[in-house]
């Protein structure tokens, strides 16, 4: 049996004239969590809704859990990216009805979703209408029924939008039980430090296009590391250091020199200069890029 | 199947559980009663009353004795029809066959004379008394249209006859007031002059001017032939007897009327119940896209699934609603005379046959199909429900045309005009609904209703395509062109 949940091959999709997803690869392996990065406009919803079997592909094939989609729909849990539950259907009755769509009989699906409401705090809320309850609140009950039926793969898109620190960090922990559970599982954000804490592996596109499909040490790997240096004096003999790259002054805001450093280059010799130099730093650290630093520079490098 | 079937459970749910939902259904029988009940309750037709002050003579008693000829015509027409929901025909028939032939036939000249010699409706319920049924409730002679006041002494000779009626025209001594001048009937004489306060009853007008026009008629004749003078034969009417040929035989009465309203009722309560329940659809369908509930269901379900449970869902809602309408109707015979429960009932049996009853059945459920996949297709074109106004305007005018030609269509409902409307796919279940009763030939019932299911069927695949083609889009809808090509490249393959 083949680890391979998601299996996308040149997947393309265009609008008229517009091409939304162009020739699009990629993988997804049982129990991991996979944050599908994109800027706004970049083809991630229209990917997911592929994925969902919402919209055809114009060319290419996706395969989920080794089949066509339209043969395990039920298999699968979906968050759409602005909450759809109807208004005035009660929380309990918006997650089983569609548990009840997704396969599950309505007396166990019912059953379900109050346990589950319960679980998330939300056991006092499960007769409120989905109109009575506050957003956080909507959005924890979407999730619920985006996986009451105990799907093998859940399919997120912004998952965290609109969310409150305290409710993002529960519904992080609620995203990692899921994987804990064996789930495999794909989210879409624009949230980069979420997709750090969560993901095993990112997926960046822009204008439709993969830039970049890795795990995360790999993502960094691609990018120098960063020393950030502060002091009062112009540091710009920096460029000279060996092992330093770049230096750039600081600028909109930021108080400190950023040096790109050199593949395996640490910061002694930038230290080092500094004190030949009779340069009290007021700041040093050396770190690798984050993922949004990784994020803007692979999609400033694309447009 | 079963995605369908719970999607169609939970649109039942969602639309019966809304809060005007039987508010808007209540008010449909409501409305009818009121129609029906405010013109009894104001007596029906107001009734006029009239003086006449007749200086040339003999034109007073030539209107006055048609005004009791048309009295006692109205008073017999309504035994007629109250005798054949109240007395036990067959014993009637056995025991006083020529009282049920001036019943049966309330027009002729003959039953109305037959009936005044007889002595006129108090005589005839005397007859009557040992024939009607249990339960059967009173007569009530229907109330006179015209009613004569004798004039005020001051109006006989008053020069100024304008100036001297006025008063009593303000005064409300009498609706209206005629004055036959001295010259009637004599040289170019001919006019009378009819005064009243503001606007004129035309039916109070045309009933004297026709009884005038028949008067100075027989004073000619008279003139001209003295020896007829005395004569009956100069009131004589023509009587048209009425003989159906066909198998299907022919309501008579007030069955008959009956028999015409009932299929334009259920012709109009198809549109009723079409267009209610199917602008709920499409409201549906686009607070779905807005709220992006629709990509949930299309995760779920196939777009032919969706639309599919959303047209049984508004199906099962548009019978709950006729459903309750019937109770409504059911509660309402329970409260009125067991003679008009059975002339409404005879009045649709004699619409919805054992024959015709399935035809019904299906030309309303395709009605509401053919409706509900329209709505639903705008539906889903629409971004919002300012979007979906501006294609349901020209829509509804398409769609409310049937209504403008139900009397054009009934006055002759196997003519040329609704032989051809008929096979217009859109309308054929409203007009066949409407021609059902009067038997349309044989090729045109079966060929209109292949038609109809063809249509429907057609529309439930075209809209499950434009559902999938535009339910998630944002791009504007398209325009009547887009669409009448799309459909095009639909029919023959050629679309994505």
């Amino acid at each position: 049996m083949t680890d391979t949940v998601l299996e996308l091959t040149k997947v393309t999709k265009r609008f008229g004239d517009f091409t939304a997803v162009d020739h699009l690869s990629f993988t997804l392996t049982k129990g991991k969590i996979l944050g599908f990065l994109g800027p706004n406009g970049a083809g991630k919803t229209t990917t997911l809704r592929m994925m969902l079997g919402i919209l055809p592909p114009d060319e290419g094939t996706i395969s989920v859990l080794g089949r066509d989609i339209t043969k395990v729909r039920e298999r699968i849990g979906y968050l759409p990216e602005e909450r759809g539950l109807y208004r005035r259907m009660r929380a309990d009755a918006a997650i089983a009805y569609i548990a009840t769509l997704k396969g599950m009989k309505r007396a166990d699906a019912l059953a379900c979703a109050r346990k589950l409401l319960l679980n998330f705090g939300l056991g006092e809320f499960a007769r409120v209408r989905i109109e009575g309850l506050s957003k956080g609140m909507a959005q924890k009950v979407q999730l619920l029924a985006a996986v009451v039926h105990d799907p093998e793969f859940v399919i997120l898109d912004e998952p965290f939008s609109g969310l409150d620190p305290v409710n993002q960090s529960e519904m992080e922990q609620f995203v990692r039980n899921l994987a804990g559970e064996g789930k495999t599982i794909i989210f879409s954000t624009h949230t980069m430090q979420q997709a750090e804490r969560l993901c095993d592996g990112i997926v960046v596109i822009a204008k439709g296009r993969k830039l970049f499909d890795g795990t995360l040490d790999g993502a960094r790997a691609l990018f120098p590391r960063r020393a950030r240096v502060g002091a009062d004096a112009d540091l710009s003999f920096l460029r000279n250091v060996p092992g330093v790259v770049a230096a750039a002054a600081p600028s909109n805001g930021q108080a400190n020199w950023t040096l790109d450093m050199a593949e395996g280059a640490d910061g002694r010799a930038v230290l080092a200069a500094c004190f030949e130099k009779g340069v009290p730093l007021t700041h040093f650290d050396l770190a690798p890029p984050s993922l949004h630093d990784i994020f803007v520079s692979l999609v400033e490098t694309a447009a | 199947m079963r995605r369908t079937f719970l999607i169609a459970r939970q649109e039942f749910i969602k639309y019966v559980t809304r809060r005007g939902f039987f508010i808007s259904i209540l008010m449909f029988p409501l409305w009818i009663a009121l129609i029906v009940l405010v013109p009894q309750w104001t007596g029906g037709a107001p009734q006029r009353t009239f003086t006449i002050v007749d200086r040339a003579g003999g034109y007073r008693d030539a209107i006055l004795q048609e005004l009791s000829r048309e009295n006692a015509q109205r008073e017999l027409n309504a035994l007629a029809a109250y005798v054949s929901a109240n007395a036990d025909g067959d014993r009637l028939q056995r025991a006083d066959p020529k009282l049920v032939d001036l019943l049966n036939t309330p027009q002729a000249e003959e039953s109305l004379r037959s009936f005044r010699a007889l002595g006129g409706t108090s005589a005839a319920l005397r007859a009557l008394a040992p024939f009607l049924i249990p339960g059967a409730g009173p007569f009530r002679p229907p109330v006179a249209r015209f009613v004569y006041v004798g004039p005020p002494a001051r109006l006989q000779r008053a020069q100024d006859f304008a100036a001297a009626v006025r008063p009593f025209l303000d005064g409300d001594r009498f609706y209206v007031a005629i004055l036959i001048p001295a010259d009637f009937g004599t040289g170019t004489g001919r006019t009378a002059q009819l005064f009243a306060r503001d606007q004129v009853d035309k039916e109070l007008r045309a009933f004297v001017t026709d009884t005038l026009s028949d008067a100075l008629h027989r004073n000619v004749l008279r003139r001209l032939a003295p020896q007829l003078a005395g004569s009956d034969a100069l009131t004589t009417t023509a009587d048209v007897e009425t003989r159906v040929t066909s198998n299907h035989g022919a309501p008579s009465g007030r069955e008959d009327v009956f028999s015409t309203f009932v299929p334009i009722g259920l012709a109009l309560i198809l549109f009723i119940v079409s267009v209610m329940n199917a602008s709920v659809l499409l409201q549906g369908v686009v607070e779905e896209k807005s709220s992006r509930m629709i990509e949930v269901l299309l995760s779920c379900a196939t777009p032919r699934e969706i639309t599919s449970g959303k047209l049984i869902g508004v199906i099962a809602v548009a019978l709950v609603t006729i459903v309750i309408w019937t109770c409504v109707l059911i509660a309402l015979m329970a409260m009125a005379e067991a003679s008009t429960v059975r002339l409404v009932f005879a009045a649709m049996r004699s619409v919805a046959t054992v024959g015709t009853l399935p035809l019904l059945l299906l030309y309303f459920s395709c009605g509401l199909l053919i409706y509900g996949s329209i709505f639903l297709a705008i539906g889903s074109m629409a971004n919002s429900l300012a979007d979906a106004q501006a294609l349901l305007g020209p829509a509804m005018l398409i769609l409310m045309l049937p209504n403008v030609m139900i009397s054009g269509i009934m006055r002759d409902p196997n003519g040329e005009l609704a032989s051809i409307i008929s096979w217009v796919p859109f309308y054929t279940p409203f007009f066949m609904m409407l021609r059902i009763a009067s038997h349309p030939p044989q090729l045109q019932l079966w060929g209109t209703t292949a038609l109809t299911i063809a249509t429907t069927i057609f529309l439930i695949w075209w809209t499950g395509r434009v559902f999938a083609r535009h339910v998630l889009t944002t791009e504007r809808p398209p325009t009547l062109a887009g669409l009448a090509k799309r459909g095009v490249q639909m029919l023959t393959g050629r679309s994505r």
